[in-house]
């Protein structure tokens, strides 16, 4: 292969990003073990006991990593142009396998801008709900809002998630070793962030 | 099992403590140093090691002062909020006699329990698993009564049957009874001369709103969303399948 690679993403943003995403699956995962009471998903973790010690510190790495995220993806997420608004109109080419022309993308697309910008708000929320419920278990009144919000961030992140995680994986091969290696070939990248590429003043 | 229930009737109360000592001699409880704050009181709030207590009131009134003694522990209800938020698969459970028990060896410390509880009741131990009044659970189940009933000299604690305890009230000239309604009932029914309020409890007891929102909407929506996400796309993978790159170039 004689592409011409380009680095996307910093040892940082790679790291983070998996510290991100393999503490999110523990508290998923153990977070439904609590909702719905799965015993079996409690023994995996040791117990119950154990499951609730796992969950409160896995929410911590969590935290710090979502916190991390904000120097990769913050800046670039609240800068709309007419852009964004053409691409939104377009679906991102997403939905079909069809070449769409969409309009130049920066370092993360609309619905990359989007789905942050949502996964910052929710996730943020679902930290501080979770610290509350952790460390003010006496406060009545916080406590049992706060575990309303939880589950509620909890409901929206399960949602989108699977999505996220679908749309760089399976549906668009090629777009997870962004995740991996951190580089991309310069065509591909010219192609779905020609904003970006420019920028980087990359020929 | 019909559910059985505790009848407190205050007016008989003599403030003995004998239900508050029998408690801690059947359940194995340690005694608390406690302070005398001026009041008849002790111990001045349930706790760990004191999962009943009588609650003295006095009230002045033109005769004189009036002193009321309420005894207090878990409320057993029928619809029970602790249960409901209680993240720990059996850490509190139903037993058949309608009383809310716990299992300490499945208590995982995060309180969510005391939060939730509309009446404030839900101890700790040392290391933060519940410790509460189970209804002597060990005894009911062998057909004996709570030892606090068992104890009480004068009738102010009896216990049996739900449905006779409170025909028993009506008897004795209590057409309504607290906690007959509430939470689907209470396993602790108070005959109350007067407005609860004089007594000391809430007016309507029930299970928080964010609470009911949370169990019948929340916990069928979070999975039901999870369901869904996977499912469409699974649908779009199969339906329209993946943006390879190469075929993306080879179209152009």
């Amino acid at each position: 292969m004689s592409e011409r690679m380009i680095r996307k993403a910093g040892a940082f943003e790679i790291l983070n990003h998996w510290a991100l995403a393999l503490s999110f699956f523990v508290l998923a995962l153990s977070g439904a073990g609590f909702l719905y009471h799965l015993e079996g998903v409690a023994a995996l973790f040791g117990g119950p006991q154990g499951m609730r010690g796992i969950h409160n510190w896995a929410g911590v790495v969590f935290a710090v990593s979502l916190a991390g995220t904000v120097f990769n993806y913050l800046g670039v997420s609240l800068s709309f142009s007419y852009d964004d608004i053409d691409w939104l109109m377009k679906g991102g080419g997403y939905l079909s396998r069809k070449k769409i022309n969409v309009p130049p993308q920066d370092k993360i697309n609309t619905g990359q801008k989007l789905y942050y910008l949502g996964v910052l708000f929710a996730g943020g929320l679902i930290s501080a709900s979770g610290l509350a419920i952790w460390l003010l278990p006496g406060n009545r009144e916080l406590v049992l809002a706060s575990h309303f919000v939880h589950t509620l961030c909890y409901a929206a992140l399960l949602f989108f998630i699977p999505i996220h995680i679908y749309l760089a994986t399976l549906a668009n091969p090629g777009t997870v070793r962004i995740m991996i290696s951190g580089t991309v070939p310069l065509d591909w990248a010219r192609k779905r962030h020609a904003k970006w590429v420019k920028k980087m003043g990359y020929e | 099992m019909a559910r059985q229930a505790l009848l407190v009737s205050p007016e008989l109360c003599i403030g003995c403590r004998g239900c508050q000592t029998a408690c801690k001699e059947w359940n194995h409880l340690s005694v608390q140093k406690t302070r005398n704050t001026g009041t008849f009181e002790n111990p001045p709030d349930l706790s760990r090691t004191a999962y009943n207590r009588i609650r003295f009131i006095e009230m002045p009134t033109e005769g004189g002062p009036r002193w009321m003694f309420v005894s207090q522990r878990c409320m057993h209800c029928g619809d029970a909020p602790c249960m409901t938020i209680c993240p720990s698969a059996g850490a509190i459970f139903r037993t058949k006699e309608g009383a809310v028990a716990f299992n300490r060896d499945k208590c995982i410390g995060c309180r969510l329990c005391s939060s939730a509880c509309p009446f404030g009741l839900v101890r700790f131990d040392e290391k933060n698993r519940i410790s509460k009044c189970h209804m002597c659970s060990d005894r009911i189940a062998s057909g004996l009564s709570p030892a606090c009933a068992k104890t009480c000299p004068t009738g102010a604690l009896k216990f049996g049957d739900r449905n006779s305890m409170i025909s028993l009230a009506r008897t004795a000239g209590y057409n309504k009874l607290y906690g007959e309604e509430d939470l689907a009932g209470l396993s602790v029914l108070y005959a109350f001369k007067e407005s609860p309020k004089v007594y000391g409890l809430k007016e309507n007891p029930a299970m928080p709103e964010t609470l009911v929102f949370w169990n019948e909407i929340l916990k069928p929506l979070a999975y039901a969303g999870f369901g869904l996400a996977v499912g469409a796309s699974l649908l779009h993978y199969l339906a329209i399948g993946p943006k390879r790159e190469e075929e993306e170039t080879r179209h152009e």
